[in-house]
């Protein structure tokens, strides 16, 4: 078969012949990749549905390099992420890096991780050309951090009923990104948007892994920093800064004195310091949130050492649960 | 360990540049002393290239600025007044570096910090020298220092840190 028409029609006789693109064997053009035509990689065929998006503060941002398709034998979702050599800035905070994508680190990452549920799963093939093509399941679930915005509780509820399980769970995500640690890779960009909450299973599982950068001393630092803010959005079930902590709406104690050394190493608005404003969380959970914090004199080596603190919080909270 | 043997650390900045000519300045005209000048390769990350010829040209380019950098070195410190059979400079490839492959001694690259200080304690260096780029806490924290290491890590020798 020699267009995409009827390779799509041999599998869904009703897709209308005139909304059937080209069959493509070459993806450097991505651009011009759109609803409609067939990527053959590897003797397998996917047509495409759409280019992904990102979304963040309500705007959706299209990633023209991200396709989301049907493999066509089997009718399985699929994402297929096509070669983009992308140099660009990222702000941490007050800070900016030069950040690249590297197809080649996430393609390898796949194939450690293979098996492994707290990670997106998939594989890569070279097409015609010699572009790495990542063929990724979807995974089906929410972002973990707009599970957690939607959970009907205050704070205090939340805390004490859920965020021991949660921790628990984020404990394992943590460990997934040590075993990258432990053999020499990073995840590169671990935020809020690449971490979900699979349904059916409840495992997190890390997404996108293409993030790379020159190489430092210490390589895994950047991802315990991101470590650290998920583990503040959750201890607070939300950022609280100074936006929001002086708002009507705020569950804790806003007519507290805060200085800068409560706040965030990089995010200067976002309090590390939770303990000012609910002071039922432990001394122990706070002290690891503080080691992010503007004030700390150590940082976490390594994501076990920090692990070796946040374990025995769990504990603690599940014991204030029953004196709360 | 023998003081009068130093250590230079350098990666090309400019404050490694200080640091030599600190030493020049410091010792020009004295005898007595040995100095290596010493660089440890950390190639160009081949996951950001989009292929191996232009990973293996940007690392042509980088180890030609190292080892001008490194002649550059040696003549700061003999025009300083130091004998040049008493300067010495060394570059230790990484092992998988894409210009220098196959080298008898090579890093491994895990971290620069503990292969510096490997060099020192094999050569019996008592004295080392490394500049430091004055970065911020946060900076530190997030992708180290290869001189906070050093200090931290450094035993049985004296460490000059030049800012």
């Amino acid at each position: 078969m020699s267009n995409a028409y009827d390779i799509i029609a041999r599998y869904d006789p009703e897709f209308p012949r005139k909304r059937a693109g080209n069959l493509l064997t070459d993806t450097t053009e991505f651009m011009n990749i759109q609803y409609g035509d067939v990527i053959e990689l590897d003797g397998k065929h996917f047509l495409v549905l759409r280019d992904e998006k990102e979304r963040s503060f309500g705007v959706e941002d299209p990633k023209y390099w991200v396709k989301r398709c049907r493999q066509l034998d089997t009718g399985e979702r699929k994402i297929l992420k096509l070669v983009f050599y992308e140099k660009f800035p990222v702000s941490l905070g007050s800070m900016q890096i030069e950040c690249f994508r590297s197809p080649r680190k996430e393609a390898r990452i796949l194939d450690l991780v293979r098996g492994d549920g707290r990670f997106m799963q998939g594989y890569s093939r070279d097409d015609a050309v010699g572009n790495n093509v990542r063929v990724l399941d979807v995974v089906k679930g929410d972002l973990l951090s707009l599970a957690i915005d939607k959970l009907e509780a205050d704070h205090r509820t939340y805390f004490f009923e859920l965020l021991p399980d949660i921790l628990e769970k984020f404990a394992e995500a943590c460990r997934a990104i040590d075993f990258l640690h432990r053999h020499g890779e990073n995840h590169g960009d671990i935020r809020r948007d690449h971490l979900w909450l699979e349904h059916g299973t409840g495992n997190y599982v890390w997404i996108d892994f293409d993030y790379t950068y020159e190489f430092q001393e210490s390589p895994s630092g950047l991802d315990i920093f991101g470590l650290g803010n998920l583990l503040l959005y959750l201890a607070g079930k939300k950022f609280c800064t100074t936006f929001n902590i002086p708002r009507p709406e705020f569950d804790g104690l806003s007519n507290v004195h805060l200085e800068p050394a409560d706040f965030s190493m990089l995010f200067k608005n976002r309090l590390s310091n939770l303990r000012k404003v609910y002071p039922y969380v432990p001394e122990t959970l706070n002290n690891v949130l503080m080691h992010f914090s503007t004030a700390s004199e150590v940082f976490y080596p390594s994501v076990g050492e920090m692990l070796e603190e946040l374990l025995p919080c769990i504990d603690e909270i599940r014991r204030g649960r029953i004196n709360a | 360990m023998d003081p009068k043997k130093i250590l230079i650390a350098v990666d090309a900045s400019e404050n490694s540049a200080r640091a030599v000519n600190y030493v020049a300045d410091l010792l020009g005209g004295s005898g007595g002393f040995m100095i290596t000048v010493l660089y440890i390769e950390r190639p160009p990350n081949r996951d950001l290239f989009p292929d191996e010829a232009s990973w293996v040209e940007a690392g042509q380019t980088q180890e030609l600025r190292i080892r001008t950098f490194l002649k550059q070195a040696r003549t700061t410190l003999t025009a300083g007044g130091l004998a040049p059979e008493a300067v010495a400079i060394d570059y230790v490839p990484h092992c998988q570096s894409p210009v220098n492959q196959g080298a008898a001694e090579c890093s491994i690259g895990t971290s620069i910090a503990r292969d510096i200080l490997q060099y020192q304690q094999r050569g019996d260096f008592g004295t080392l020298v490394i500049g430091r780029r004055g970065v911020s806490r946060a900076e530190e924290f997030l992708f180290g220092s290869v001189t906070t290491k050093v200090t931290h890590l450094a035993k049985d020798c004296t460490v000059w840190v030049v800012q």
